[in-house]
Formats: C-alpha cells, sequence, structure tokens
C-alpha cells in the first residue's frame, strides 16, 4: 500500500491525525458511512515484516537479536537518576530509544528520543511515529471497562464520572471483537465483561496452578484475554490466523498480523474502499480556526524529510494522535479565538492525567516442576491475566479503585533467569536446565488516581527536530497510588505462596511514570463543559468540528488495559460525528 | 608464586581472601598488579608482551591470546557434559568478541582487558601458571574466588568476572547448541493447536 497523493486544494470530509488504533478506527468508521477522509502520519510507513521478522532465531541474527551497538534504551536507572530531556550524556550512542526499543526488530518503530525530547518530571514515554504507531509493538491485552470505572465517581466519591455508561459502549465493544478479533474465555465477572470470544489460548502448568490457589482466595485467573484473532477474519485478507509461534513477546510484534495492529486491521481495508488518503510523514504542529466561524478548519503540516509546511482544509478535524501528543497539539493550536490553546475554554487541556502504576514484580519457583522434561509453554500469544479484587465489595481502608495482575509461566527460549543464579560450571549448566519450565511471574497494573494536579504543558524553550515546542510533565504518583502499590507486594507475595511457589525475586520499585505505556486524560469527557473538553461523544465542547479519540478522552484509567476501549469509544463517536456531519450539524 | 593447590584453595577460600586482603592490599591480587600493571595490561610483566600483543587486527578486539584465554573461561563457567555441548563448542568466545569490538561503552572494554589479565595474574599467583595452563580443577578454583565474591562488586574482577558471566549466558542460550540441544526448546514453530497443560503434578489429580 503506497501513500495516495494528497490534494491540497480539497476539502477533506475529515481530516484524522494519527494511524494508531484510534486514527485507524476513524478512518474505517468513517470512510465506511462513505467520508472522504484525508489520515496524517507523523512517521513512514516501514517495512513491518521485514522489522519484525518473527520467527528469526537469535543466531540467524547478527546481534543475536539484540540491539546493535550503535542503539542505546533507556533503563530504569537511567530514567530514575537522569531527567528529561533524556538525550544528553548518550552522545556515543548514534540512537537513542525509550525502555521499549530494546530489541533488534522494534529498535526503527519507535521514536528516536533526540529528535522528540521533553522537560520536567521523570518519564518514560515511549512514542512509535510508524505507520500504526504502538500497536505494530503493543501488549495485545485487551479488556473491557465496566460501570467500575465509568461509574467510579459513583462508587466511592472520588473524581468524575464518564458521560457513558457501560452499556453505552457494550454495542461498540462487540463490533470491535468481531471486526478485528479477540482470544479468551468467559469468567462472567460484572467488573470484567467478557467479549465475544474466538477459540482461546490454553494456559502452562505453573498458571494453572495459580489459578486453583487463588479460586481458593475467590479471585481468578483467566487465560490472556489477547486482541488476535485465533481463528481468522473471513472479512479481513491483510491478516492471518494465529498460528502459535510465540513470537509476539520475543519480538514485539506479529508479521502475520494475527496480533491486531491498525494498519492491516483498519487503515489497508479502509484504503480498499476508496474514501481513504493517506500521507506519511506528515508532522501536523497546528489544528487552523475559521476565525468567523469559530470551527476548526484544517491543519498545517509539516514534512519530517524536507521540512516543508503544508496547509490542508477539512470539515471536521479528528485527532488521534496518542494521549499527549493530542494534548500537546491541541496546546499548540493558540489564536486570537483560542489564547490557551484549541479546546480549552475549561483550562483542562494537558490536566486530569493518568495511567497505570507498575508497583510490584514477582517471580515464583515452581518445585514440583524443576527437573521435567522440556515443555511448549510459549507458543501463544498470552499467559493470564488476573483481574482486580479489591475495592468490589469491600472497601480497602488505605486505597480507592484496583489493580490486577498480567503474567506467565513455563519454558520460554531464552533463560533469562540464568543471570540470577549463583555460580558457574557443570552445576550451574544443570541448574539452568532443570528450572527451564519452572518459573511464573506476574505484574501489577494499577489505576493511578486521575488528579487535576498531574498535568502537561508546552516547554517555553525546547523545541523538537521540526522546530515545534515540546511537552513538560509535571506527573508525580500520590498516596493512593503508593497505597496501593503497598498491596500489591502484599497480594501478590500472598498469592505466590499459596500456590507453593518459592519467591525468587520481588521488585518493589514502582517504575518510572509512563511505563505502562497506558497514558490517559488530559483531555477528558465529560458532561460539563467547565471541568472537561469532549463531550460524551469525544467532540469538543468549545469546537464543535473537532473531535478527539483516542486515550486522552478517557476520565480514569480503570486497571484495563485501554486500547479496546480507545476503539470502542472512537467507532461511537465516529458514527455519531458522520450522522452529525450528514445532518449539518458541524 | 603459590604452591596452594587448587583443592585447598576452594576449601579455604575465605581464609585465603583475608590474607589476600591483608597482604595484596584491597583486591583479590597482588597491590603491584593493582597499582600499576593493571592500568597498562598489554604492559604486565608477568606476561610476556608479545604474546598478549600479538596479532591485533582492526576487525578483531582481542589477542590471540586474549581470545584463547576468552575460549577457556567460557568453557569453564558452562562446560560440556553428557546432556550438551559447551561454551568452546558454541562458539561464545566469538559472541564475546563481537561484543566487545563493536561496543561503545569504554569502561566495558577496559574492564575486559583489565579482568583478563587479573585472571592470569590470579591463575599465576595460585596455581602457578596462565589460565589456559591450568587443570580443570585450577581453572575452577579461580572461578570460584570469583564467583563466590559478588559482593565485592567495586573490585574490577569482580565485575569483569560479572560481565563473562553475562556475556557467556548469552552467547551461549542465543546458539543453536543452548537452545536446542541443552534447552530442548520446543517453540518458535507453528501449531495447529495451542498447547496446554491438563494436569500440573501429574498423579495429584
Amino acid at each position: 500500500m503506497a501513500d495516495s497523493g494528497i490534494d491540497l486544494n480539497k476539502t477533506y470530509d475529515a481530516i484524522v491525525v494519527g494511524s494508531g488504533a484510534a486514527g485507524g478506527m476513524a478512518a474505517h468508521v468513517l470512510t465506511t458511512h462513505g467520508l472522504k477522509v484525508l489520515m496524517l502520519e507523523a512517521g513512514k510507513k516501514l517495512p513491518i515484516e521485514q522489522e519484525l521478522r518473527s520467527m528469526e532465531w537469535p543466531y540467524d541474527n547478527p546481534h543475536r537479536g539484540k540491539l546493535p551497538p550503535d542503539h542505546h534504551a533507556l533503563t530504569f536507572n537511567e530514567y530514575t537518576i537522569r531527567k528529561p530531556p533524556y538525550g544528553p550524556g548518550f552522545e556515543k550512542s548514534k540512537h537513542l530509544h525509550s525502555y521499549a526499543g530494546s530489541n533488534d526488530y522494534v529498535k526503527n518503530i519507535v521514536v528516536d528520543e533526540r529528535e522528540n525530547p521533553y522537560t520536567g518530571t521523570n518519564y518514560a514515554w515511549v512514542r512509535a511515529r510508524c505507520l500504526g504507531g504502538k500497536t505494530n509493538i503493543w501488549g495485545r491485552l485487551s479488556l473491557r471497562l465496566s460501570d467500575y470505572e465509568f461509574k467510579a465517581a459513583r462508587r466511592d466519591g472520588y473524581g468524575e464520572d464518564w458521560p457513558i455508561s457501560y452499556s453505552d459502549i457494550a454495542p461498540y465493544y462487540d463490533k470491535v471483537d468481531l471486526y478485528l478479533g479477540i482470544s479468551g474465555v468467559k469468567e462472567n465477572l460484572p467488573y470484567l465483561p467478557d467479549s465475544i470470544f474466538q477459540r482461546p489460548t490454553k494456559l502452562s502448568c505453573s498458571e494453572v496452578m495459580l489459578k486453583q490457589a487463588v479460586k481458593k482466595m475467590g479471585r481468578v485467573v483467566t487465560q490472556y484475554r489477547a486482541g488476535v484473532t485465533t481463528d481468522g477474519l473471513k472479512h479481513n485478507k491483510y491478516r492471518s490466523q494465529c498460528y502459535g509461534r510465540g513470537a509476539c513477546d520475543r519480538h514485539g510484534g506479529c508479521d502475520i498480523h494475527a496480533a491486531f495492529d491498525s494498519p492491516t486491521g483498519l487503515i489497508y481495508p479502509a484504503m480498499d474502499t476508496g474514501n481513504l488518503t493517506l500521507r506519511t510523514n506528515a508532522v501536523v504542529r497546528e489544528v487552523t480556526v475559521d476565525q468567523n466561524t469559530g470551527k476548526a478548519s484544517g491543519v498545517h503540516f509539516i514534512d519530517a524529510q524536507t521540512l516543508k509546511d503544508y496547509h490542508v482544509r477539512a470539515r471536521v478535524v479528528v485527532i488521534a494522535a496518542s494521549t499527549l501528543e493530542s494534548a500537546r497539539l491541541l496546546l499548540l493550536s493558540k489564536s486570537r479565538l483560542y489564547p490557551n490553546g484549541l479546546a480549552n475554554s475549561s483550562g483542562h487541556v494537558g490536566h486530569n492525567f493518568s495511567e497505570h502504576v507498575l508497583g510490584c514484580h514477582i517471580v515464583g519457583l515452581v518445585k514440583d516442576l524443576v527437573g521435567k522434561p522440556s515443555t511448549l509453554d510459549d507458543g501463544r500469544p498470552g499467559g493470564f491475566y488476573l483481574p482486580r479484587f479489591q475495592n468490589l465489595s469491600e472497601k480497602h481502608p488505605k486505597f480507592i479503585r484496583g489493580y490486577g495482575f498480567e503474567g506467565g509461566g513455563g519454558q520460554g527460549m531464552y533463560p533469562g533467569y540464568a543471570t540470577d543464579l549463583k555460580g558457574f560450571g557443570s552445576s550451574f549448566k544443570e541448574e539452568v536446565r532443570n528450572n527451564r519450565g519452572a518459573y511464573i511471574d506476574m505484574g501489577a497494573f494499577g489505576e493511578m488516581l486521575s488528579r487535576y494536579e498531574n498535568y502537561v504543558d508546552l516547554d517555553p524553550v525546547i523545541k523538537d527536530k521540526w522546530g515545534i515546542p515540546v511537552l513538560r510533565f509535571h506527573v508525580e504518583f500520590g498516596d493512593n497510588d503508593r497505597h496501593m502499590v503497598e498491596d500489591m507486594q502484599a497480594s501478590g507475595q500472598e498469592m505466590f505462596e499459596a500456590a507453593g511457589f518459592k519467591i525468587v525475586d520481588l521488585r518493589t520499585k514502582t517504575l518510572t511514570p509512563g511505563w505502562s505505556i497506558h497514558e490517559i486524560g488530559t483531555v477528558r469527557m465529560g458532561h460539563d463543559p467547565k471541568t472537561s473538553v469532549l463531550n460524551q461523544f469525544e467532540q469538543s465542547h468549545d469546537v464543535k468540528n473537532l473531535f478527539v479519540v483516542d486515550g486522552s478522552a478517557f476520565v480514569n484509567a480503570g486497571c484495563q488495559n485501554p486500547t479496546w476501549t480507545i476503539m470502542a469509544l472512537c467507532w461511537r463517536s465516529c458514527d455519531y460525528l458522520a450522522d452529525e456531519l450528514g445532518k449539518g450539524n458541524l | 608464586m603459590s604452591t596452594n593447590k587448587a583443592s585447598n584453595l576452594k576449601q579455604d577460600r575465605r581464609q585465603w581472601l583475608k590474607t589476600s586482603a591483608a597482604v595484596l592490599g584491597a583486591s583479590l591480587l597482588p597491590g603491584q598488579a593493582m597499582s600499576s600493571e593493571v592500568a597498562e595490561p598489554n604492559t604486565a610483566p608477568s606476561v610476556p608482551k608479545a604474546k598478549l600483543g600479538e596479532t591485533q587486527s582492526a576487525t578483531r578486539f582481542f589477542t590471540r591470546a586474549e581470545y584463547a584465554l576468552i575460549e577457556e573461561l567460557s568453557e569453564t563457567m558452562i562446560p560440556a557434559d553428557s546432556h550438551s555441548g559447551g561454551a568452546k563448542a558454541a562458539k561464545v568466545a566469538d559472541y564475546i568478541e563481537q561484543v566487545l569490538h563493536a561496543s561503545v561503552d569504554d569502561n566495558q572494554r577496559s574492564n575486559w582487558r583489565q579482568g583478563l589479565h587479573l585472571v592470569d595474574l590470579m591463575s599465576q599467583h595460585h596455581n602457578g601458571k596462565l589460565f589456559v595452563d591450568s587443570s580443570f580443577e585450577e581453572r575452577i578454583a579461580v572461578l570460584t574466588v570469583l564467583s563466590d565474591n559478588g559482593h565485592m562488586t567495586e573490585l574490577p574482577e569482580i565485575r569483569f568476572f560479572r560481565d563473562l558471566k553475562n556475556l557467556t549466558i548469552q552467547g551461549y542460550y542465543t546458539s543453536k547448541i543452548g537452545i536446542h540441544d541443552e534447552l530442548e526448546y520446543k517453540g518458535n514453530r507453528i501449531l495447529v493447536e495451542f498447547v496446554g497443560c491438563d494436569d500440573p503434578v501429574p498423579g495429584s489429580k
């Protein structure tokens, strides 16, 4: 699929800024409604199969799959002891990446940190500027939110409710399930609604042991709900069904596109309608406004390679640039009419940031599995999910909201545990071999409370490679987050001990803010235009023909992974958009 | 040179460490080595210069002697046994050579040069010969001293041992021998049906 030619003299029905989960979904829905859509992606279209090479063995790779020596991926320690911007100090490395760009297969998918700096508080910002964005390398865990999240404020008195209920979005979750494919097992949990699942994966032995142990505690271990088509999709010729190669975790992506990614799942089918024009290398720097009507008129973008500046017009502008980039673009779009940035009469753009706090990772050794024959445990798109159990029927005395664990047990290709085993020589070698299938690990993802005080704004001095002001972070975990982290660690140990696992490692350091790559908020929805930026259809309260359809619209983070909700909400909003545009209301 | 036998050294490691620290300074090695020789390992008097400085080309980081030493060190770390080949057969030294040659980390590069030299000094000190000329037991004795002192993390020889272990593990377990022969890894192939576990502890149901 090549870029089709952009027509700068034309007024498109809609411009979609960004090509990730949200941008792809917007393009899919709007083109299906017959709208003429222009998609602008800041990065390039990568030859993604050549990047991911899912089945390449380490010994067939010149660096055994690791980063080439002139690349460096930031580490937890470096994020901790340094301050943004993280570029200075790594001059010896030609390319500097976020922590997520840590192998040879994803190094060209994540951005170069030096070209895209940011300032302020410590933050691990993972960005992928290329067609499809982070969906090329996402973790695939696809969970629904419930009214425990949408109506969280009503339940515990903190923050704001979403302007929608589960019943509003449920039909759209169904549409996403059926259009993109999801694997999992029904559990009938009111706080983690089921999807319409395709064929599930299977649990490994240690995972079954954990499941049996926590069941006695009233808790659930279920198969990883993977945004992966395990049965195939008859309506999509760009994607294969999953063949259990287990490569999605090892390399970071899926080159047969069984795991959802925005290009093959959404954008290419949208192009097949004949209604989508794609322009890559288009760094959008401003949404322009008709000063007479106050409505959005189009966008300015800079060609990432030639640095030439362009303006293109549309009847509707849909921003889907990723949570923080979308807030940045609104703040950049200042004008006489909107001196604080576009859609920002509330002053809430950039505020109410949230994500997931990663305060616990635990590794257990399963004695019964030591010395057993080799087993095939990683031929699947994920391990297990252990849903939240706190603050459901009872109130925890020290914190509100919840956390879940994701994890996996069994033998993988590479024995990462070997470096932690003592000694050397034949006994060491034997221990590595004996333990190959005996480890299980899990990490907690907890809801970081959305707070007005956690925000981003524009740095007054620092600019990116294209001369555009960068974001400045003011983000820190709070007391509720810290109390939740203490509970994660205690409950993680409790459950592993209940399962009879010997705990061999427990990370008690909370990872740098941003690490979850589940950043949400900063352009939140709400009924009240004084305390929110968007209405229930992700439409600006201030500017009727402006929509922001990515994670930035979330009111709270829940503890569920956000991608499936981003797409369900976006689908609902774009149905509304098309309808309103047809009625002449935009 | 010490006449300690390898077995004694292993048994009496703590005692040896104690005397080392007292006699040799804050190191597992002779004080002279720490203060002067280590700074320029290629000119160390205890090892002939010609041997260590030999045939260093633009495409290689290690000298022939250093490479031979790495081969033996990695094989001592992960030896061949009745189950599978060891680090030598898996060409771990080639991997380490490649990593160090391409490394942009000057600290890591100098740590390796220095570390290799220190290993030979230790070997000389204890066994009266170079590491590559030592017996299996003598080699194990030297690495045991390094291995059991993970808490003395500031010593260059301990740092070296850690990096040696890490790179040997990386090189070995990403090799054909490590993945297929040793760990008998079954994945990375196309499956018709997902494999799972019905009975985690056979006989428990």
